[in-house]
């Protein structure tokens, strides 16, 4: 006993080697090498978005000027006609644009799970128009949907002459087009995102079901497809901030027109902030999407973390 | 609660035969026990008589009527599958409820039903929360409360257990063996743990390789092994295989033994007829670990009984027993001794053998002689 409380104290009396300066060096190079994304994210990201929370406030015009407002660029923006107009689109297209892809892409993703031929090279042309940027996107529709140059040309050509379809020209419809091209790029993506959950789904989980007597038909409604409950919720999110972040494809399709008919709030913050000089007005309307993004992802970010903790 | 008869069943995938006809009669209310290591088709055979897979050839028929080509739903049976397969958006009582739901029963019949397994399985206080909350062991009891919500004509257990940490494996081991005997019901139960197979079965069925080796009780499985695979499959450890010679002694056939380079000539038993007749030839002795332990005086006027000496390489203690390994016709051979008896390596031990349990199996083919 007392000889091993001797060689324990001898133990401690031994000193820590000194640290050579290549230890100190291998210490310090994971700050280093992370100190420009964070200092990249502090100025570019939270610096900017602080600074378009203060021009909001401000009598900024052509350039930022620092004549304090108030609410008063609020006010203007929720008095302004056409920002109604944009928050009105934006309500219809991304309503329509979520509900569709999520439906269409579970169609797809539960019609490519049954185990088919060729299911490689479906998948990769479903996944295909990810690929494409929303300029390009919007480029090809509004070729295709031009009464004069596409479908309905194409149609009427083919001898039925009566055949309309003027969305694209159509002040009532012109929105509609825009929901269009967005469904056709992104639907593929959320097929991707849910024929991965359902090849999450243990296999035996189908077996108990057809052993208990549920039907194909039962055993997707009330069995698989509540499963994918979280897969939902992922599609959701990144749909959602696709809609409220659209801007390219919509200018591509239709520019917001005609007129104003198409027009979507981040076209309305560009168009204010960099070509009608009411940069005030512009960044306010910024502010409300970046609000409206929160508002969306701020109870998906605290269910993430909530789910973690739980593990 | 009915019987199951297999006849002549096949099935291939392509051109792999998993199912090489494969024949069985089990009556009604026994537990049958399908074993073999893994690809021998015991699971493919459970997925036929559920119907989950389609038979190329033969009949499976469940309480005399034909049910080769009848729906999973429509055979009343039912199945506990070895990831548990619970419905994981619902909730236990759902999960006990669903297939009552589907076949339209009253919701009172339905709540009966819950609560009556429930309370044979003792998950009353688990019946609201998801399968995502509860343990392994939790899991497996409402599997089983899921399988015996709807009284089905026989159960079909896909390695239930093997999921399961080592406690709680024999816990629920014993449990389905109290489950059976209350219930009566005719079970057929797929593992590859041989103990398992042992301790629960009725009648075994030893499968390799598309076949069934062996179908008999458990004993009859372990004291007369059809050939030498079941031999080595069942027992832990397994049962020892030395090739011998066989000579006439003294009137008697026996096989040559050297051990340590001293030569022993050991009687075959009684009951072993066909191999006194290959005097001269080289056959499979197989003897089981426990049939070669320490000296018991009161043993030695048994029939068969035979002292040997013998060098000792291993030892490997289990607590109950020290299983001591010793070189005969200079193989390994491991003999199963009591601990205060075991000699450390190196030392000479005296070994009794009994012959009287030993069996004997073809060099070629392994079948038994």
């Amino acid at each position: 006993m007392s000889q091993t409380l001797t060689s324990s104290s001898q133990a401690v009396r031994t000193p820590a080697p000194a640290r050579s300066p290549a230890d100190r060096i291998a210490q310090w190079i994971p700050k280093l090498v992370l100190s420009p994304t964070l200092v990249i994210v502090v100025v570019f990201f939270y610096g900017f978005i602080f600074w378009t929370g203060l021009l909001s406030f401000t009598n900024s015009r052509m350039l930022p000027s620092y004549g304090l407002v108030g609410w008063d660029n609020y006010v203007r923006l929720f008095n302004n006609e056409r920002w109604l107009v944009a928050l009105g689109n934006l309500g219809i297209y991304a309503f329509l644009f979520i509900v569709i892809c999520l439906v269409l892409g579970l169609l797809l993703a539960i019609l490519l799970d049954q185990k088919i031929r060729a299911e490689g090279a479906l998948r990769t042309i479903y996944l295909y128009p990810m690929a494409l940027s929303f300029i390009v996107t919007g480029t090809v529709w509004k070729w295709m949907l031009n009464p004069q140059v596409g479908l309905e040309q194409f149609v009427q050509s083919l001898g039925w002459e009566s055949f309309q379809f003027d969305w694209l020209v159509n002040p009532d419809f012109s929105i509609y087009t825009v929901v269009i091209a967005a469904v056709w790029q992104s639907s593929g993506f959320v097929m991707a995102l849910f024929l991965a959950g359902l090849r999450g789904v243990d296999d035996s989980i189908i077996k108990a079901a057809q052993i208990d007597g549920a039907s194909r038909f039962t055993i997707y409604t009330r069995i698989i497809i509540p499963s994918l409950r979280p897969v939902f919720f992922s599609a959701f999110i990144m749909l959602a901030h696709i809609a409220i972040k659209s801007f390219d494809l919509a200018l591509a399709l239709t520019g917001g027109g005609p007129g104003i008919s198409s027009d979507l709030p981040a076209i309305f913050m560009y168009q204010l902030s960099f070509t009608r000089n009411q940069m005030g007005i512009g960044a306010a309307s910024a502010m409300i999407m970046l609000l409206t993004v929160i508002a969306i992802l701020v109870p998906y970010l605290y269910s993430e973390l909530r789910v973690k903790k739980h593990d | 609660m009915a019987s199951l008869n297999i006849e002549n069943v096949e099935k291939s995938f392509d051109q792999t035969h998993i199912l090489k006809g494969i024949n069985m009669d089990i009556r009604d209310g026994e537990f049958i026990i399908l074993v073999g290591p893994s690809g021998c088709g015991k699971s493919t055979l459970m997925n036929c008589i559920a119907g989950l897979e389609d038979v190329t050839s033969g009949s499976i028929s469940i309480a005399n009527q034909d049910i080769t080509s009848v729906l999973p739903k429509n055979r009343d049976i039912a199945m506990v599958f070895q990831s548990y397969a619970l419905y994981p958006n619902m909730n236990v009582r759902k999960n006990i409820s669903f297939g009552l739901e589907i076949r339209k029963l009253p919701k009172d019949v339905i709540a009966n039903e819950v609560d009556r397994v429930a309370k044979l399985l003792q998950i009353e206080h688990l019946l609201d929360r998801k399968p995502g909350q509860l343990s392994g062991g939790q899991r497996q009891r409402v599997a089983m409360g899921r399988a015996l919500a709807r009284q089905p004509k026989i159960y079909l257990f896909d390695e239930p257990l093997s999921n399961l940490d080592a406690k709680l494996r024999v816990e629920m081991r014993t449990e389905i063996k109290k489950l059976h005997q209350r219930l009566g019901t005719t079970i057929v139960y797929v593992t590859h743990d041989q103990i398992e197979a042992m301790t629960l079965a009725d009648r075994i069925a030893v499968m390799k390789d598309g076949h069934i080796q062996q179908f008999g009780s458990p004993q009859e499985v372990y004291d007369n092994p059809a050939n030498r695979f079941v031999a080595g499959f069942m027992g832990s450890p397994s049962m020892n295989f030395i090739e011998v010679l066989v000579v006439q002694k003294q009137d008697r056939a026996c096989i040559e033994l050297a051990i340590d380079g001293i030569t022993h000539y050991l009687p075959t038993p009684d009951q072993e007829q066909r191999v006194r007749q290959m005097v001269g030839q080289t056959v499979i002795l197989g003897i089981r670990p426990e049939q070669i332990t320490h000296v018991i005086p009161h043993y030695d006027d048994n029939p068969g009984i035979a002292r040997v000496d013998a060098t000792v390489e291993v030892i490997e203690p289990t607590g109950a027993d020290t299983l001591v390994l010793v070189r005969m016709n200079g193989q390994e051979v491991n003999c199963r001794v009591d601990p205060y008896e075991a000699r450390q390596p190196g030392q000479v031990m005296t070994l009794m053998l009994n012959m009287g349990k030993a069996v004997f199996f073809d060099v070629d083919s392994g079948e038994r002689i």
